[in-house]
């Protein structure tokens, strides 16, 4: 169909195989979905969800981006005004709980051990172990990686992708499916763009080529820049 | 690597119907993965062969399909093949949700695939039974 690309030769098989004579060769269709046991539990997830009036956001992005930096943030600006709950996904680790967790919120950190992206199985487990009633946000931070959680939806009604300027300049054009996917991105450590000699426009300009629509929030967590954007942006999903 | 979670994906349903009909032997495994999924044909290639030791589909042939992207504008109701960043990647063009007629945001209608659609495997021809239906998963 895409007129753009040639298309490509066909794969030389390099695994050896077992022959077999026709008549004993069986073709059957399965016709079986790899990533649809994970959305069937994100669309139950939404469900509850739903039910109980939260918005849940994912948020996205790679290590050291500032993705609990930035919930921890949000979280101290929306606290005493709507019901929040965040549950923190490291591989191993629990020291983003720890971030967040002297806040007096609900906080349910999530190992996936050596898996490479949050899924929608442990967020319904997570589901099941916190209060819901009077909550309106629940935070979900995923793990740090760029390529594979796009493909595992977690139930929330809209993804963030956090980048930082410290990522350098080619972020969103070497991990483009990310963003396919985000109804906001952040542009974190702005205050750290000229050091860097990072632009923050041309990383933004990056990100609309892929998707224009998409909002862009430049924002500093470390100076608080943006956070305020950011917090109204999620309270209007 | 999630390429190794759906390596696993698919040789636990292949597998599991390898045993509920009798199959003595898994020949080809055809999948589908569309262009605007990230997942690596070669690396979840590499990922099958490994995990398939020792089982009926060792030795197996994954071939892999690509199906293409398209979008729908809902803006201008353009329908098609998306516009490619052209040499943002040396080695492939990248689909985007940038309308080519408009430029505004189109949305996704295909190439988010990422199943398994047919095998291809050897039974018992001396069996009076007739092929198998399929499971469904």
């Amino acid at each position: 169909m895409s007129t753009a690309t040639a298309p490509a030769p066909r794969p030389v098989r390099t695994i050896p195989t077992i022959e077999a004579s026709p008549e004993e060769i069986y073709d059957i269709e399965l016709e079986h979905s790899l990533l649809e046991a994970n959305a069937k539990i994100a669309e139950q997830n939404r469900a509850v969800l739903d039910k109980h009036g939260i918005t849940a956001i994912d948020f996205m992005g790679a290590i050291g981006s500032g993705k609990t930096t930035l919930i921890a943030k949000l979280v101290e600006k929306l606290k005493n005004k709507h019901g929040v709950a965040v549950f923190n996904a490291d591989a191993t680790t629990s020291d983003d709980q720890n971030l967040v967790a002297g806040s007096g919120i609900q906080v349910v950190q999530l190992a996936t051990v050596n898996g490479c992206h949050l899924d929608a199985n442990l967020v319904q487990k997570a589901l099941n172990t916190i209060k819901l009633d009077g909550l309106r946000l629940l935070f979900l931070e995923n793990i740090g990686n760029l390529i594979c959680p796009a493909e595992f939806p977690l139930g929330a009604k809209a993804r963030v992708v956090v980048i930082s300027v410290t990522e350098g300049p080619w972020s969103v054009r070497k991990h483009p499916h990310m963003f396919l996917g985000a109804q906001i991105v952040v542009i974190n450590k702005t205050d750290l763009a000229a050091a860097m000699e990072v632009s923050v426009e041309d990383l933004a300009a990056d990100v609309r080529k892929l998707k224009p629509d998409i909002k862009v929030i430049p924002a500093s967590c470390r100076t608080g820049a943006g956070v305020d954007e950011i917090a109204a942006a999620l309270l209007a999903i | 690597m999630h390429e190794f979670s759906i390596a696993s994906g698919v040789v636990e349903t292949v597998l599991a119907y390898a045993e509920a009909h009798g199959v003595q032997k898994i020949v080809e495994v055809r999948m589908t993965i569309g262009e605007l999924t990230c997942v690596e044909p070669d690396q979840l290639k590499f990922c099958f062969g490994a995990i398939t030791k020792d089982t009926v589909l060792e030795g197996a042939a994954l071939e892999i399909d690509t199906a293409d992207a398209a979008v729908r504008c809902p803006h201008c109701g353009y329908e098609g093949i998306p516009k490619y960043w052209e040499g943002a990647r040396a080695s492939a063009f990248l689909p985007t949700l940038e309308c080519p007629e408009c430029g505004r945001a189109a949305e996704p209608t295909a190439g988010h695939d990422c199943a398994i659609k047919t095998i291809r495997y050897v039974r018992d021809a001396s069996a009076a039974d007739p092929p198998p239906l399929p499971v469904t998963a």
